[in-house]
């Protein structure tokens, strides 16, 4: 918590925060068709897909505080990026996952790339909520290290 | 070092499928534009000859068209979820007729779905198999519309069997199905599921993706 506070005291990496959640969670809700901008704009959540909401706003939750946090961590203490690709690889299976394949990214993919590209969207689309709850245990895990790493540098008790 | 190539190694990788399929998707968009420069304004020449049996009344003022895939799920949300306030409030008191046209693009057995549908509708079953179809829609490609099961479902609405079979088999429906799809392409939809509604003057508006009914009602009510 104490780690929470060192990082998002600064103005600059609250507005990090912001800015990566906002920038994950809009385009996210269109591709997942959760926000449609034509003919109206307007949001839309079935039932059923509000499990899937909940896992999206996860991700887009665990990134805008992870990413920051990695971000201080390389700044101010002039630690390495190796933990960075964690939080990055993390936010994007969890940003790929159920990305609608029938959606007009799907669908330039599938006219692309053939095939393949339909076995790798389906693929996506039929293990969406597996992937986003091991997008946010990728998320957490990196937030885990993170904290410690902060800690052990800024001996915080 | 090896991780931070890796990493670095993947990120290029996802950026370049990213690009290239982007690229393809606002060339595609562009075409499109430059053949219809506002569908929202649109009088529409649109091919239905090879789509369903039109749901509904035949003289109804108002056209919708659904480009759909049966393995797409976002067709799945709509049909459960949408489709049945649009049947009670406009087509089944004649003020709009539905039909529907394929667009399957998702999988291997998206195409032969979209042929049997045509083979039940030989035997005048079109639209319950269309329901079903999307009652029984499973994962993409794992089977569900594989040939044992759409025979399974043609058996459970007491369709002839035998007749069945040899349309699938035969492919009967092959060259309807990819009319279908070329028409779809033309008419600009790239998702499904896509709609189109025409009004009486024969303008159209495209909505894309499992919208709500709120949407259809602001669209269609302006339209009588």
């Amino acid at each position: 918590m104490n780690n929470l506070k060192l990082v998002f005291s600064r103005y600059s990496y609250s507005i990090l925060a912001v800015v990566v959640f906002v920038s994950m969670l809009i385009p996210l809700s269109i591709l997942s068709e959760f926000i449609f901008t034509e003919p109206f704009f307007i949001f839309h959540i079935t039932e059923v897909s509000s499990f899937s909401f909940a896992l999206m706003l996860g991700v887009c939750v665990m990134s805008a505080i992870v990413i920051p946090m990695n971000v201080y961590r390389i700044r101010t203490l002039q630690k390495s990026t190796s933990k960075m690709g964690g939080s990055v690889i993390g936010s994007i299976i969890g940003a790929s996952a159920g990305i609608c394949s029938c959606g007009p990214i799907g669908f330039s993919i599938i006219s692309t790339f053939g095939t393949v590209a339909g076995t790798a969207t389906a693929f996506l689309t039929n293990y969406e909520i597996p992937l986003r709850i091991g997008s946010i245990a990728i998320l957490c895990l990196v937030y885990y290290t993170t904290t410690r790493s902060i800690s052990s540098e800024c001996k915080i008790s | 070092m090896n991780k931070k190539i890796a990493i670095g190694i993947a990120f290029v990788v996802l950026l370049a499928v990213v690009g290239i399929a982007s690229s393809s998707y606002y060339s595609t968009l562009l075409e499109m534009q430059q053949y219809r420069p506002n569908m929202s304004q649109q009088i529409l020449d649109i091919n239905l000859k090879n789509g369903s049996p039109i749901l509904g009344s035949e003289n109804a003022p108002i056209t919708i068209i659904e480009f759909g895939d049966y393995q797409c799920e976002a067709c799945y949300h709509w049909f459960h979820n949408t489709r049945a306030d649009i049947i009670d409030n406009y087509v089944e008191t004649g003020k709009a007729k539905l039909i529907f046209l394929d667009l399957p693009f998702l999988g291997r057995d998206s195409i032969v779905a979209a042929q049997a549908s045509y083979c039940a509708e030989d035997q005048g079953k079109y639209w319950d198999y269309h329901t079903t179809l999307y009652n029984f829609q499973e994962e993409i490609d794992n089977g569900w519309a594989s040939k044992d099961r759409l025979v399974a479902f043609a058996f459970n609405l007491e369709m002839n069997l035998d007749e069945f079979s040899d349309c699938i088999d035969g492919s009967k429906y092959n060259k309807r199905v990819k009319a279908n799809y070329d028409e779809a392409v033309k008419q600009g939809a790239e998702a499904t599921p896509t709609f189109i509604l025409i009004s009486p003057e024969g303008v159209a508006k495209k909505i894309t993706g499992a919208q709500p009914y709120s949407v259809f009602s602001k669209i269609i009510e302006p339209m009588l």
